[in-house]
């Protein structure tokens, strides 16, 4: 089978923004991987974030889809105070480049800003950094197995969901 | 600048009175009296010793407004200055941690030794200076007091302290919880986390003092909990919550209380009992050998302590070293660290790291639902129809001087307690914070 290309990398990674910012969470859940490693490092000095996720603190951390859809869960319960109104979020990737590729796994890095306008504060916000992504092959489809989330601006302010980032 | 306290907090005891006017938490002046009296009068918290752990190591922190350094030097003595450069007060340890036998101040490169002292003030010979100059000491000016309890780093600005000894009293035995839950002692783990918060200081100190918002501010967080125990699977992240239900409104009998301490030091805490969902669990058998079961059973429950005004050490989902950074009387900046006992196991660290980053981190589920809400209170505060808050007065009857049969066991003497069922949820412990305000704050300058 044919390896995966940039314009098809590219794709995947608009896709997800727009299901991100369009809140259409069941769609973005099912283009993660059951075992999806979804990581954004603390960091731990001014100049190298945290790199072992068992020995180090991560900002998030989560092994397998199964807990992304706790968060999804939480987001849309209404029962969280920091959900409800939801943020408008807009998130801009680009520089998107294949680091590796073969026929049934690729490697891509991207960088991304998320604009955040947050209603209930009436405060827009910028997050920015740093995407590492791996992809697998099952069947058809091209899927998320890994989401690395570097967070260059880690002063968090008051709170930074899975949507702003 | 005379701030008059009475107009802040209304404490009548025999009347059975205890308000909080809500202009405490948005003067400006009151924030001044904050900073000058309490942050920078008196001691606060500045980290831990395992943050500079070898020679030439330290780290910065802030007392109040003021940067500090704290450094060690190269026989191993932790000493506290402020961080600015005598000459023109830049400052002049840039990074929250490093190692360094000399500091350099960047702007004209005046030098200090890994104890303070002046190496060289640069082309000294050729700068005309006056003998009243030289007779001078050009070394970092080091703060009035800095004591070490059990690995816990305090300062004070104002040199008309008690010892710290007498300043933390009996909520010292509360800190040795966490100090001795290893013979090594405790630490941070890398990957520190810092958020803002658009309120005042003051909900985050009593925030983790309040039992009474748990239920209502995460029910999100606790029904992803209950899905969690519907489950074997192995991938979702196990917590302690699940395990222990102190805090279940149906829950019967007494399952914790409060402790409160002269000098506005607080304690918060409830049964969880020795779970395998706590990661000190395989240190159960030989902490109880150590220490005694009443000590370790301690080490085991849930506990949210407060060393007023600016520590705040929470054991619940996991354990998270906090620091609070008053920043103006709407904006405060909260530094974070899950600490953990030196030498557990692999297991164990990972447990840990997993429950604090889902319940504490500003990118969990549950620390933003606090956060908000106390922004919601900020907001709120500006309604001066009626000033007093009535958040005050939950557990007024069950308050007690002294202590009681759970305190006994580690042979502490709180000033007052109370023993509470699940939904009693205590309020009186922030008496204890507001009368440390009122005699600090309306204090002599």
């Amino acid at each position: 089978m044919a390896t995966l290309t940039r314009s098809q990398a590219e794709e995947l990674l608009f896709r997800e923004a727009l299901l991100i910012d369009t809140r259409r969470y069941d769609e973005w859940l099912a283009m993660f991987t059951h075992d999806i490693e979804f990581w954004m490092p603390a960091w731990r000095n001014e100049t190298e974030t945290t790199t072992d996720p068992d020995r180090e603190l991560s900002l998030i951390y989560y092994k397998g889809r199964r807990n992304l859809e706790d968060r999804v869960m939480r987001l849309t319960s209404g029962l969280s105070t920091a959900s409800t109104p939801p943020p408008r979020v807009m998130h801009v990737v680009s520089n998107v480049l294949l680091t590796a590729a073969d026929a049934d796994a690729a490697e891509v890095s991207a960088v991304f800003t998320c604009h955040r306008f947050d209603v209930r504060m009436n405060r827009a916000e910028c997050f920015f950094g740093r995407y590492e992504y791996a992809l697998r092959r099952e069947g058809e489809a091209w899927l998320i197995a890994r989401k690395k989330i570097t967070l260059l601006n880690d002063t968090i302010p008051t709170v930074v969901d899975i949507t702003s980032i | 600048m005379t701030i008059d306290t009475a107009a802040y907090v209304d404490d009548r005891p025999d009347e059975g009175i205890f308000r909080v006017n809500r202009a405490i938490f948005t003067d400006e002046q009151v924030f001044e009296a904050e900073m000058a009296r309490i942050f920078e009068g008196g001691w606060v918290f500045l980290g831990l010793d395992a943050q500079a752990p070898g020679p030439h190591d330290f780290f910065t922190a802030f007392a109040g407004r003021v940067p500090i350094l704290v450094q060690r030097d190269g026989e191993g003595t932790l000493r506290a200055f402020v961080n600015s450069c005598p000459h023109k007060g830049a400052r002049l340890a840039q990074t929250q941690a490093g190692n360094a036998r000399l500091h350099v101040c960047p702007y004209h490169s005046w030098s200090f030794d890994s104890a303070g002292r002046s190496k060289a003030v640069k082309w000294h010979k050729a700068g005309c200076y006056s003998a009243a100059f030289d007779q001078q000491d050009h070394g970092l000016a080091a703060i009035p007091c800095f004591e070490n309890y059990g690995g816990f780093l305090f300062g004070s600005l104002s040199a008309d302290v008690p010892p710290l000894a007498d300043y933390l009293g009996e909520a010292a035995k509360l800190l040795d919880l966490v100090a001795d839950q290893s013979e090594a002692g405790a630490e941070l783990v890398p990957g520190q986390v810092t958020f803002t918060y658009q309120a005042n200081w003051k909900l985050q100190l009593e925030n983790c003092s309040d039992a009474y918002h748990f239920t209502s501010a995460h029910p999100s967080y606790i029904r992803v909990l209950e899905r969690r125990q519907q489950e074997t699977s192995g991938e979702v992240v196990a917590s302690v919550w699940e395990n222990s239900d102190y805090w279940k409104e149906e829950t019967q009998g007494v399952g914790g209380g409060s402790y409160s301490f002269p000098n506005g030091h607080v304690l918060n805490w409830g049964v969880f009992g020795i779970t395998p969902a706590i990661p000190l669990y395989e240190s159960a058998a030989v902490l109880a050998e150590r220490h005694g079961e009443g000590k370790r059973d301690w080490m085991f429950n849930m506990r949210n302590l407060t060393i007023f005004p600016n520590l705040q050490v929470a054991e619940n989902a996991s354990s998270q070293l906090r620091v609070i950074r008053p920043i103006s009387p709407g904006l405060t900046e909260m530094r974070t660290w899950c600490i953990a006992p030196k030498g557990e196991s692999d297991a164990a660290r990972r447990q840990r790291i997993r429950q604090y980053e889902d319940f504490f981190n500003p990118t969990g589920m549950a620390t933003p639902d606090d956060t908000v809400s106390y922004e919601n209170c900020q907001i709120g505060f500006a309604g001066k129809v009626d000033p007093w808050l009535q958040g005050y007065t939950r557990g007024m009857t069950a308050s007690v001087e002294g202590g009681n049969r759970f305190s006994e066991r580690i042979g502490m003497n709180p000033a007052r307690s109370v023993l509470a069922d699940s939904q009693l949820c205590d309020e009186t412990l922030y008496h204890a914070y507001y009368r440390a305000w009122k005699e600090r704050v309306g204090g002599a300058e």
